[in-house]
C-alpha cells in the first residue's frame, strides 16, 4: 500500500538540529573538560611580601624579593573530576586551588612570575586523567603539574608524572603502599599505614570513654582506599600493610558481628540497613565516603534503628549534618577543622576564613575548611615550597629540595622521606557531630574547646 | 526470616522507584519510537526543583509534585513537538537526546554546582519515617513511589485500553503511517503521550530528592537500571515495566542479603539475560499493542 506522507520530511532541518545540538553538547561538556581548559591566572598581581625566598606557613606569602609578579606565566597543569561521581568533592579542590593561585599571584607569584593553573576535566575516570596528564606534559608542555582528585586518577597520573620526571604533589591519594614514585608528595597527612593508624586512633578514642563497645559491624565501600583501611593489602609483602580495621578490631577483642561490603554506588540501602539492625552492634564502622553515611542513617532510621555509635571514614561533611538528630554522635577522622586549636595560628585562621568565603561564593554547601580543602591547600604549599626552595622550575631539583628539606604547610612542619613513600606521619584526629556541627574530640589536646568524645554502648 | 522479609519488602519498594524512573522511557521508546535520554534529565532536574522548592520556600516536598509534573510534562510536549517537526528516527533520537542530556546535566552543574544536595531531615521528615506492618518497615518515600508506580502503570493501561486517546496511541504504535491515513492526529497524540511520559519522570525525580542526595553526575548511574527495567518489562508496556522493576528490586535486595551487595548487579543481570533468552520481547513485550 502506498501511503502518502502527511508531511515531507525536512531532512535538512533534522541534520541542522542535530548538528547544532551536538555542537552545544560538546561545548558544554568540554567546559573545563578535555577540550577546553579552565584556567586561573594572575589577573592583576598585587602586593608582595619581602620575605626573601622563604616559604611561610601560609604558603601563599611567597615572594622573590618584594617585586610584583612579572614575565611569562608559569603554567601548572592538572586535572580534576569536574564531572562524574567524584565531582562533588573535587569541587572543593577547585575552590581551594583557585583561591591559592589567586593569593599566590597577589603576593608576588612563583619565582617572581605569575602563575596560571590549567585545569582539565578527567570526568572522574582514571584513564582519562592519565591521557590528559600525558597531553599536559607532552603537548601543552606545562612547567609543573598538580595532582588530580581521587585515588584512581592520582594513581594513573602518577605513572605519567614518573615517566616524564615531573614532581607531583597530590591531595588525598589513599593507596599509600602503591605510591612509590620518589617525586610524589602526598599532602594528606595519613601516614604510610593509615590502615593501622586510622583504626587504632578511632578505637583508642572509643576506649578513652571508659565504656567502649563490645560488638562491631563493619560496612565497607569497595572503593580502593576504604578497602585498604578496612582490610589492608596483604599482597604488598609488608606485614603492616596486611592489617586493617577489621583485623585490628578483632585483635583488640571486639566481636565483629557483621562484615559486609558494598559497591561504590548503591541505589537501595534498605537491605544493608536491615542487616545492621539484625546484627545489632554496639558500634557501626562505616568504611564509606561521600553520602554513604546519611544514606545508611536514613535507611536505618526508616527501620526505626539507631546504633549506639557510628564511625564513617571519609564522608562529605555537609550531608551528614543534614541527617539531623540521627547524625548526632557520628564519628569521623579529619586533618583540619576550622576551629581552635587548628586556627590558633592566625595565618591558618585567615586561610580558613578566606576559604569559607570563597567556597560559599562557589555554592559549596559545607563551606568550612576541613580535610579535603586543607589537603588541597597543603599540596599547593608543597609545590610552591619545592620550586621556591630549589629556585628553579626544574622538576628534579624541586623534588630533591623536598626530599632534603623541611617545609611548612597548613599541617605544620613537614619532612618528606622516601623510605615511607614520602608519607610523613598520621596527623589524623577524631571528630564527632555534636550539637549539629563537626568538632574534633580526640586526642584531647587537639579537641575543640569544651568538646570531648561522647559514646556509650547503651546509646 | 525477619531479615529476608525486610529485604524482600525493601526490594519491592525499590522496584516501585525503578518503575517510576522507567515508565517515561518505556512509553517513549515503545510507543513513540523515541529513545529519549532526556527522560533522565527530567528526573534529575525534577529532583533539583524539588530540592530548591523545599529549601527556598519551605514547602512540603510532596507539594513540589504540583509544580514539577506539569512543568516537565510541558517540556516533554515541547520536545516531542521538535521531534515531530524533524520527523526524527529511533536512532537519531538517541543521538539527539544524548546531546540534550549532556547540555541539561551541565546546566544543573552550573546552577547547583557539582556538590551534593540533600534535603535535611528537618526539611524532609519523610526520609526517616516508615509505616509498619508487624516488624516490617515500609519507608515512606519508597512506599509513595511504589504506590505512584502502581497507580501510573494501571492508570496508563486503562487509558490506553479504554479511551479514544488510547486507541489512537495504540494505532500509532502499530503503524504510524496507516494510523495517520485513518485520521489519527499524530502530532497531537504523540505530544500528549510525551507529556505524560515526561510527567512520570518528573514524579520519579520528586521521590529521588526525598530519598537520597543528588548531584549532576547522578543521572548517568540510572542508565543501567532503567534500560534493564524497560527491556525486561517489554517496550511500551507499563505493567511489564512495573513487574520488571519489582523483579529487579527484589532480586537485587535478596542477593544483597545472601551474597553481599556486590552480588546484586550480578544477580540482576543474570535474571535479565535468562529472561531475554526465553522471552526476547520482554516479560509483557507481546502485549505492546495493548500496553
Amino acid at each position: 500500500m502506498n501511503i502518502h506522507r502527511a508531511r515531507r520530511r525536512p531532512t535538512g532541518s533534522l541534520t541542522g538540529a542535530i548538528a547544532l545540538l551536538a555542537v552545544l553538547a560538546l561545548v558544554l561538556a568540554a567546559c573545563g573538560g578535555d577540550g577546553t581548559a579552565d584556567t586561573t591566572a594572575a589577573a592583576s598581581p598585587g602586593t608582595t611580601t619581602d620575605g626573601g625566598t622563604e616559604t611561610t606557613a601560609g604558603g601563599t606569602e611567597t615572594s622573590t624579593g618584594g617585586e610584583e609578579a612579572a614575565g611569562d606565566p608559569i603554567v601548572i597543569g592538572s586535572t580534576l573530576a569536574l564531572s562524574g561521581p567524584l565531582a562533588p568533592t573535587a569541587a572543593i579542590h577547585k575552590v581551594a586551588g583557585d583561591l591559592f593561585v589567586e593569593q599566590l599571584n597577589a603576593n608576588g607569584g612563583l619565582l617572581g612570575r605569575p602563575v596560571e593553573w590549567v585545569v582539565l576535566d578527567d570526568e572522574s575516570v582514571a584513564d582519562q586523567a592519565a591521557s590528559l596528564y600525558e597531553r599536559l606534559i607532552t603537548e601543552d608542555q606545562v612547567d609543573l603539574i598538580m595532582g588530580p582528585y581521587g585515588t584512581g586518577a592520582i594513581t594513573a597520573a602518577m605513572q605519567v608524572a614518573e615517566r616524564y620526571g615531573y614532581l607531583m604533589a597530590q591531595h588525598t591519594g589513599s593507596l599509600t603502599y602503591a605510591f612509590n614514585y620518589g617525586c610524589q608528595f602526598p599532602a594528606w597527612p595519613t601516614g604510610r599505614y593509615p590502615n593501622v593508624t586510622n583504626p587504632e586512633l578511632v578505637f583508642d578514642a572509643l576506649e578513652a570513654t571508659g565504656n567502649p563497645p563490645e560488638t562491631m559491624a563493619f560496612v565497607i565501600n569497595q572503593f580502593p582506599g576504604t578497602m585498604f583501611v578496612a582490610y589492608g593489602y596483604p599482597d604488598s609483602g609488608d606485614a603492616q600493610d596486611a592489617q586493617g580495621a577489621v583485623s585490628i578490631a578483632q585483635e583488640r577483642g571486639y566481636d565483629v558481628v557483621l562484615d559486609v561490603q558494598f559497591p561504590l554506588t548503591i541505589d537501595d540501602w534498605g537491605p544493608i540497613a536491615a542487616q545492621v539492625r539484625d546484627a545489632d552492634p554496639d558500634f557501626v564502622y562505616l568504611g564509606g565516603l561521600g553520602v554513604d553515611a546519611p544514606n545508611l542513617i536514613a535507611a536505618m532510621d526508616a527501620l526505626d534503628y539507631q546504633p549506639a555509635g557510628m564511625f564513617v571514614q571519609w564522608p562529605a561533611p555537609g550531608p551528614v549534618l543534614g541527617a539531623g538528630e540521627s547524625a548526632e554522635g557520628v564519628l569521623s577522622v579529619t586533618a583540619f577543622e576550622a576551629h581552635p586549636p587548628f586556627t590558633d595560628d592566625p595565618e591558618n585562621a585567615q586561610i580558613a576564613a578566606t576559604f569559607e568565603e570563597a567556597a560559599t561564593e562557589a555554592g559549596i554547601t559545607y563551606a568550612e575548611m576541613e580535610t579535603q580543602a586543607s589537603a588541597s591547600w597543603a599540596a599547593w604549599q608543597t609545590l610552591v615550597a619545592a620550586v621556591e626552595g630549589a629556585g628553579t622550575l626544574d622538576n628534579e631539583a624541586a623534588c630533591d629540595y623536598l626530599v632534603n628539606n623541611t617545609i611548612e604547610t597548613i599541617f605544620g612542619e613537614t619532612s618528606y622521606g622516601t623510605e615511607e613513600n614520602n608519607y610523613y606521619g598520621d596527623l589524623s584526629y577524631v571528630k564527632q557531630v555534636q550539637d549539629g556541627d563537626w568538632w574534633v574530640v580526640y586526642p584531647e589536646e587537639f579537641a575543640a574547646p569544651d568538646h570531648a568524645i561522647e559514646y556509650s554502648p547503651e546509646g | 526470616m525477619s531479615l529476608l522479609s525486610q529485604a524482600v519488602v525493601s526490594g519491592v519498594l525499590a522496584g516501585g522507584l525503578y518503575a517510576m524512573m522507567s515508565l517515561g522511557m518505556s512509553l517513549s521508546w515503545g510507543v513513540l519510537k523515541v529513545i529519549n535520554l532526556a527522560q533522565f534529565s527530567f528526573i534529575l532536574l525534577s529532583a533539583y526543583f524539588t530540592y530548591q522548592l523545599t529549601v527556598s520556600l519551605g514547602i512540603d516536598p510532596f507539594l513540589s509534585i504540583l509544580v514539577c509534573v506539569p512543568l516537565f510534562g510541558l517540556a516533554g510536549m515541547a520536545l516531542q513537538w521538535v521531534f515531530n517537526r524533524i520527523r526524527i528516527s529511533e536512532f537519531e533520537s538517541l543521538l539527539f537526546t544524548f546531546g540534550l542530556f549532556i547540555i541539561l546535566e551541565s546546566l544543573a552543574a552550573t546552577v547547583w554546582t557539582a556538590d551534593f544536595r540533600r534535603l535535611s531531615t528537618e526539611q524532609n521528615p519523610y526520609v526517616s519515617e516508615s509505616i509498619w506492618i508487624g516488624s516490617i518497615a515500609l519507608p515512606v518515600p519508597q512506599l509513595a513511589a511504589f504506590v505512584a508506580a502502581i497507580l501510573v502503570a494501571f492508570g496508563v493501561r486503562h487509558l490506553l485500553r479504554n479511551t479514544h486517546f488510547g486507541r489512537a496511541v495504540r494505532a500509532l504504535a502499530q503503524d504510524r503511517d496507516v494510523a495517520v491515513a485513518f485520521g489519527v492526529d499524530n502530532g497531537k497524540v504523540s505530544m500528549q503521550l510525551a507529556g505524560l511520559a515526561a510527567g512520570f519522570s518528573a514524579l520519579a525525580g520528586v521521590f529521588i530528592a526525598m530519598s537520597r542526595a543528588i548531584f549532576p553526575g547522578l543521572a548517568v548511574e540510572w542508565f543501567g537500571i532503567v534500560f534493564s527495567v524497560v527491556i525486561l518489562g517489554g517496550l511500551g508496556s507499563t505493567l511489564g515495566t512495573l513487574i520488571a522493576a519489582v523483579i529487579i528490586g527484589v532480586v537485587g535486595a535478596v542477593a544483597t542479603v545472601w551474597g553481599g551487595p556486590p552480588m546484586a548487579p550480578l544477580a540482576v543481570f543474570l535474571v535479565l539475560i535468562a529472561t531475554l533468552l526465553f522471552r526476547p520481547e520482554g516479560i509483557l513485550g507481546a502485549a505492546r499493542r495493548d500496553t
